[in-house]
C-alpha cells in the first residue's frame, strides 16, 4: 500500500515538470530558428513548429483533464487505433527518404508511429497491471511482446528502424520495472541483439567484398538468404545444443535441458528474424553502420555528417558562439540540423552551458516522471509512467549517444527540442498522461 | 496498491543508470567543448573559411629624378569555387567556356577545376585576364555561380625596354626558383619572381607580403561572403642612381642609330653612380608578365646579352688615353717632341699603318691624341718601352672586374710584357706597337671603359659603379642604401693630368671627337675604332664633361658594334647623354667666359 506518511502537496499540476518541458521547447524553438536561417523554408518550418506546440499543449491539457484510467478501460480501442494508424500508413502513407511512414495532410504531415508508441506503452501498462504476478513467468513476459509485435512489424515494413530502436528499449524498461525475471529479459535481449547482429554482420561483409576471400566468412555470408543453408543451419544448431547438453550432463548430472533448448531457440529465432530484417535494410542505412565502424572511409558521406556535428559541438566551447552565430549549422555543414542534430546546434551556439542545461532539463523531466510514478494511485499509472520514463530515457540516450559518437548515426530526434510536429504532439500528450497521473495521485480522489 | 517493494528498487536502479549515463555524457561533452575546444574551433574555422591569396604589389623601381621605371598594374584573376553537386558535364562545359573566354588551354583549366572539386577548395584558374575576357567571364557567372573575379597587382614597366638589362624581368616561379623560395610562405606555385637583373637581385625586398581574401563558404564551398580582405604589404621601393632624362637621351640616341647593337654608360665620376645604362637591343619586360605558357605561338625571342658588362672589345684608340699617361709619366718622350707620320710605321719586318693613309706629317702629343695618330704612338711606345703602358693600364684596372652589381660581368684582358712573361711566351716589337694603340690582346667591357673615363675625369679616383641609391620600405623606412666605394686612386703628376685634359679637350674641339662638342660646356673625349676581323669595326667614344671651373659631372662611354667610326657613330650618343645631364644645369651667364677659356686651351 501507498506510504501515507509522505506529505503530498495538494496541487493538480506538476509545475516543475511543466517548467522543464517549456524550457526545453523554448531552447528548441530558438535552436530551430537559428539553424534554419539559411533555409528558404524557414518561415514554414517555424510556423509548423508553433502550430505543433499549440496542438501539443492542447492535447496535453485534454489528456490531463481526462482521467488517465480511461486508457486502461478502453485499452482495446487504444491498441486497435495504434495498430490501425500504423497499418494505414503502409497503404496511404507517402515515401520520404526511403520510408513510407508519413500521412500527408493538406498543411502538414503526420508520423503515426510516434502516437502508436504511446498507445503501446498504455496497452502494455494495462497488461502489466492486470496480469502483474504472471510477469515472473516466461509466458507472462511473452504476452506484452506479442502485443508489440504487430507494431514492430509495421515499423519494419515502412521501414522505420529508428522507430524500432526507440520502441524495443521502452518495452524492455517496462518489463524490467514490472519485475520480470532478469534471465527472461536476457533471453529477449539476446534474441533482439542476435536479430540485429546477423544483418549487421552481413551488411558489413556486403560492404567489404574482400572479406569473402575467407571461406568461413563466405559461408556465413551465404546464410543471409533463405534456402538450403537456412535449414542446415537450423538443424546443426539444434544438434549442437543437444550434443552440448549431453556433454554437460556427464559433468553435472542434473542440469536441465531447457537452457540448451533456450539457447537453440534464441539462436535460431534471432537468425531467422535477422534474415527477415536484412531484407528490409535500405542502402543508406548500410552506410550508416559502416561509417560508425570506420568513419575515415567516407569523409564526405555519413561519417562526414557525424564529424561535422562533433565539430559543431566542440567549436562551441564553454559559452558557445552565440545564438544565430553558429557557422557549422548556418552554413549547412551539419545535416538535419533542426531535427536529429539539433543538439549540435545548441552545442555550437550555446556551448557547454547550453548542452548541460538541456541535459539537466531532461534529467528533471525524468526525475519528475519517476517521482510521479511513485505517487500513482494504481499500478496502471505506475507502469504508464515507467513507459514514458523509458521513452524519454531512450530518446535521450540514443540521440546524445549518436551525436557524442557513442552509437551509430540513427535518425532519432530529441523530444520537445527537435523540429518535428508528430513527435512534439505525441510527447506533449505523454506529458499530459503524466500530469493526469499526478493530479489523480493517491491522496486525491 | 503496489505490493512488491522489489519493483520500486528496480526503478531506483534504473535511475542510477540515468545518473551513470549523464555522468558519461557530461565527461564526453567536457572533453569536446572544454578540453578539445581549440581543436574543434580550428576545424570549424577551417570549414567555413577559404583563403585566396592576393599578390601584394611589388616594390617600385624609381629613378633619381622620380620617374617610375617599374610599377604595378591591377589585373584580374578568376577564382573557381567547387560545388559537390557539379556534374562532370557541367565542369567540362564551364572549363570549356573559361578556356574560350580567357584565351587559355582548356585541358589545363579542366585539370585545375577537377583538382578544386576533389579538394573542395577554391582555386585560381586564370590570371592576368584582359578586358574582353572579364566581360565574358562576368556573364559566365550567370551560368555557373561559383566564379569570382578578384583584382591583383601585376608587374608593369611603363617604359618598355628602358633600362631593361638593369631591371631584368619577372616570370612565373619555376622549379629552380622554387628551391630557393619554397621555404618562404609568401611564395606559391603561381607566384611571379624576379628572373634576372634587379628583380632577381632584390627579389626578397620587392616581394612584400601577400594579402588574402578570407571568404566564408558554405558546405558546398559556395562563397557566402568575404569576411576579411587582408591587404598585402607592398614590397620595398628601389631608388636608382639612374637619371631618367639621361637614360631617355641614351636610349633614344641608340635607337636612332642604324646599328643593331650598342651601349651607352654614364657615370658620376665623383661617386661611381651609374647615371644612364642603355643597351641596344633591350627587351620589353612586360612580355614576360603577360606570357602564358600554354600559348605556343608566343615564342620569346630576345637578346639577354648585356654588352655593357658582358661584351669585351679591343679598346682601340680610346686606349691612347692610357698610352698618353704612360708617355707623360715615363718622361722618356717629351710632350712637345714630334714624330713624323707618313701614314705608316716601319717596324723592320712589318709595316704598321696609321688609320690616316695620307699621314699626319709632324705630330706632337697633343696633335697625336687629338687626331689619334697611330704612328705617333708607335714611335713613342718604341721609345719608352711597353712596360710603362702596361703599368698605366694596370693602374686603371684593366683586366679586373669593375664590381658593378650586374650578372655575368667579364673582366676583359690586360695585355703587356709582364702578362706575356707570366704566360711563358715572348714579347715582340709588334706587340708593343699594338699595345700602344689599344689593339692586340687588350680587351675591355664598355663598363670598364666608362670607369676608366670616370677615373680620368676624377683625377685618378676609381669608384665601383653602382646603381641602387637606396631601398625604402613603403613606410618610408630606409632598408639599405648604396654607398660610393673607392676601389683605388691612380696617382699621377699634376702636369700629366693637365696635359691629358688639354689633349682630350682638343679631341672634341678640333680632333676626331668634334661630333660631341657642346656649346657652353667643356667636353673631353676620345674616339676609337676597334678593328674587328669578323666584320665592320666597332666604334668607341668616351667622354667626360664639366662646366668651367667645376669638377667633371659626368663620364660617358659609348660602344657601337660595327659602328665603324667612333667619331660618327658613337660620339653623337655621348653628346646627347652629356647634354641631358647638363640640360637644366647650364646657365647662360658664364657663356662668354667659357668660350674665352676654351680658346686659350685649344691654342
Amino acid at each position: 500500500m501507498y506510504d501515507l506518511g509522505v506529505r503530498i502537496k495538494k496541487s493538480r499540476f506538476d509545475w516543475v515538470l511543466m517548467f522543464a518541458v517549456i524550457a526545453l521547447m523554448v531552447i528548441g524553438t530558438v535552436a530551430v530558428l537559428s539553424s534554419t536561417v539559411s533555409l528558404n523554408s524557414q518561415s514554414r518550418l517555424i510556423r509548423t513548429q508553433f502550430f505543433a506546440i499549440g496542438i501539443g499543449l492542447f492535447f496535453m491539457l485534454v489528456v490531463w483533464t481526462l482521467n488517465y484510467q480511461i486508457f486502461q478501460d478502453q485499452w482495446k480501442y487504444v491498441y486497435a487505433l495504434a495498430i490501425l494508424i500504423l497499418l494505414g500508413v503502409l497503404f496511404f502513407g507517402v515515401v520520404d527518404k526511403g520510408s513510407r511512414s508519413w500521412y500527408r495532410l493538406p498543411f502538414f504531415s503526420i508520423q503515426p508511429s510516434e502516437f502508436s508508441r504511446i498507445g503501446l506503452v498504455l496497452v502494455i501498462a494495462n497488461y502489466l497491471d492486470k496480469k502483474g504476478p504472471r510477469i515472473r513467468e516466461f509466458s507472462g513476459i511473452i504476452v506484452p511482446i506479442l502485443f508489440s509485435l504487430p507494431i514492430l512489424f509495421a515499423l519494419l515494413k515502412q521501414p522505420d528502424f529508428s522507430g524500432i530502436l526507440t520502441t524495443v528499449p521502452v518495452i524492455m524498461i517496462m518489463l524490467y520495472c514490472a519485475g520480470a525475471n532478469i534471465f527472461h529479459i536476457y533471453v529477449i535481449l539476446s534474441y533482439v541483439l542476435l536479430s540485429a547482429l546477423f544483418p549487421l554482420l552481413w551488411t558489413l561483409i556486403a560492404l567489404n567484398p574482400d572479406l569473402t576471400d575467407n571461406g568461413l566468412v563466405n559461408l556465413f555470408f551465404d546464410l543471409a538468404s533463405f534456402g538450403w543453408n537456412t535449414l542446415i543451419f537450423v538443424v546443426s544448431v539444434i544438434a549442437l545444443s543437444y550434443l552440448l547438453w549431453r556433454v554437460f550432463l556427464k559433468f553435472k548430472p542434473f542440469i536441465s535441458g531447457i537452457y540448451f533448448a533456450g539457447i537453440a531457440v534464441v539462436l535460431i529465432s534471432g537468425f531467422l528474424s535477422g534474415i527477415f530484417i536484412k531484407k528490409q535494410i535500405k542502402e543508406y542505412q548500410y552506410k550508416r553502420v559502416e561509417v560508425f565502424i570506420s568513419p575515415e572511409k567516407d569523409p564526405r558521406g555519413a561519417g562526414y555528417n557525424l564529424l561535422q556535428a562533433k565539430i559543431a559541438i566542440g567549436s562551441g566551447g564553454f559559452f558557445g558562439k552565440g545564438v544565430f552565430s553558429g557557422s557549422q549549422a548556418r552554413l549547412g555543414f551539419v545535416p538535419e540540423k533542426h531535427t536529429d542534430f539539433i543538439l549540435s546546434v545548441i552545442g555550437e551556439e550555446m556551448g557547454f552551458i547550453g548542452v548541460s542545461l538541456v541535459m539537466f532539463l531532461y534529467a528533471v523531466i525524468m526525475y519528475r516522471i519517476k517521482k510521479i510514478a511513485s505517487f500513482a494511485r494504481d499500478r496502471f499509472g505506475y507502469f504508464a509512467a515507467c513507459g514514458i520514463f523509458g521513452l524519454f530515457l531512450t530518446y535521450f540516450v540514443i540521440n546524445f549517444g549518436m551525436i557524442l559518437g557513442f552509437i551509430p548515426v540513427a535518425g532519432v530526434p530529441l523530444p520537445l527540442l527537435s523540429y518535428g510536429g508528430s513527435n512534439m504532439v505525441a510527447t506533449l500528450s505523454a506529458i499530459g498522461v503524466i500530469q493526469s497521473i499526478y493530479s489523480r495521485r493517491y491522496s486525491i480522489t | 496498491m503496489i505490493e512488491s517493494g522489489d519493483d520500486f528498487n528496480r526503478f531506483d536502479f534504473l535511475w542510477l543508470a540515468v545518473y551513470f549515463i549523464i555522468f558519461v555524457f557530461l565527461i564526453k561533452i567536457i572533453n569536446m567543448q572544454v578540453i578539445k575546444y581549440s581543436y574543434y574551433r580550428e576545424m570549424s574555422d577551417k570549414n567555413r573559411t577559404q583563403i585566396i591569396n592576393q599578390t601584394a604589389p611589388r616594390g617600385k623601381i624609381i629613378t633619381r629624378d622620380g620617374v617610375t621605371m617599374a610599377s604595378n598594374k591591377p589585373s584580374f584573376s578568376l577564382i573557381y569555387f567547387p560545388n559537390p553537386q557539379n556534374s562532370q558535364q557541367t565542369i567540362r562545359k564551364v572549363a570549356h567556356l573559361i578556356a574560350k573566354y580567357s584565351d587559355s588551354d582548356g585541358k589545363k583549366i579542366y585539370a585545375s577545376i577537377l583538382k578544386s572539386q576533389g579538394a573542395m577548395k577554391p582555386v585560381k584558374i586564370a590570371d592576368r585576364l584582359g578586358a574582353s575576357s572579364i566581360m565574358n567571364l562576368s556573364e559566365l557567372k550567370n551560368f555557373y555561380q561559383g566564379l569570382e573575379l578578384i583584382s591583383e597587382a601585376n608587374r608593369f614597366y611603363p617604359y618598355d625596354n628602358y633600362l631593361s638589362h638593369v631591371i631584368g624581368y619577372v616570370g612565373k616561379i619555376d622549379s629552380n626558383d622554387w628551391k630557393i623560395y619554397s621555404s618562404d610562405l609568401n611564395y606559391s606555385m603561381d607566384t611571379f619572381v624576379g628572373k634576372t637583373g634587379l628583380e632577381k637581385l632584390y627579389e626578397g625586398k620587392f616581394k612584400g607580403k601577400d594579402g588574402g581574401l578570407y571568404m566564408e563558404v558554405d558546405h558546398r564551398g559556395r562563397l557566402m561572403r568575404i569576411m576579411d580582405s587582408r591587404q598585402g604589404v607592398p614590397g620595398c621601393d628601389v631608388h636608382l642612381t639612374v637619371d631618367f632624362k639621361m637614360q631617355d637621351a641614351a636610349e633614344k640616341a641608340l635607337a636612332s642609330l642604324p646599328y643593331k647593337r650598342g651601349c651607352a654608360i654614364a657615370l658620376e665620376p665623383a661617386t661611381g653612380r651609374i647615371l644612364a645604362y642603355a643597351v641596344k637591343p633591350g627587351f620589353d619586360p612586360n612580355m614576360f608578365v603577360n606570357y602564358k605558357e600554354d600559348k605556343k605561338e608566343f615564342d620569346v625571342k630576345f637578346d639577354e646579352f648585356n654588352i655593357g658588362v658582358q661584351g669585351t672589345y679591343p679598346p682601340a684608340s680610346v686606349f691612347k688615353m692610357l698610352s698618353t699617361i704612360a708617355i707623360l709619366e715615363s718622361g722618356k718622350v717629351r710632350p712637345d717632341e714630334t714624330f713624323y707620320c707618313p701614314g705608316f710605321y716601319d717596324a723592320g719586318d712589318r709595316i704598321f699603318k696609321c688609320w690616316e693613309k695620307k699621314g699626319h706629317k709632324e705630330v706632337d702629343l697633343l696633335k697625336g691624341l687629338a687626331h689619334s695618330c697611330d704612328v705617333y704612338y708607335y714611335n713613342a711606345a718604341y721609345k719608352m718601352g711597353p712596360l710603362a703602358i702596361e703599368t698605366a693600364a694596370r693602374k686603371f684596372r684593366i683586366g679586373l672586374k669593375t664590381g658593378v652589381d650586374l650578372p655575368g660581368e667579364k673582366s676583359g684582358n690586360l695585355f703587356g710584357p709582364t702578362v706575356r712573361a707570366s704566360q711563358k711566351s715572348y714579347w715582340f716589337i709588334g706587340d708593343t706597337l699594338n699595345l700602344a694603340i689599344g689593339q692586340g690582346e687588350t680587351l675591355v667591357t664598355p663598363m670598364q671603359m666608362a670607369v676608366i673615363t670616370a677615373a680620368i675625369a676624377g683625377r685618378g679616383a676609381i669608384y665601383r659603379p653602382y646603381y641602387v641609391e637606396k631601398i625604402v620600405s613603403r613606410d618610408g623606412e630606409l632598408v639599405t642604401g648604396g654607398k660610393p666605394e673607392k676601389l683605388s686612386q691612380v696617382e699621377l703628376k699634376e702636369e700629366t693630368w693637365d696635359l691629358l685634359y688639354k689633349a682630350l679637350k682638343s679631341v672634341v674641339d678640333e680632333g676626331t671627337g668634334r661630333q660631341a662638342w657642346i656649346k657652353d660646356l667643356e667636353v673631353y673625349g676620345k674616339t676609337g675604332t676597334a678593328q674587328n676581323p669578323h666584320g665592320k669595326d666597332h666604334a668607341w667614344f668616351v667622354a667626360f664633361a664639366r662646366r668651367v671651373n667645376e669638377a667633371p659631372g659626368v663620364a660617358v662611354a659609348v660602344l657601337i658594334e660595327h659602328g665603324e667610326h667612333g667619331s660618327s657613330a658613337a660620339a653623337p650618343v655621348a653628346r646627347s647623354v652629356i647634354k641631358a645631364f647638363y640640360e637644366d644645369k647650364i646657365t647662360p651667364a658664364p657663356e662668354k667666359e667659357e668660350e674665352a677659356g676654351e680658346a686659350v686651351i685649344v691654342e
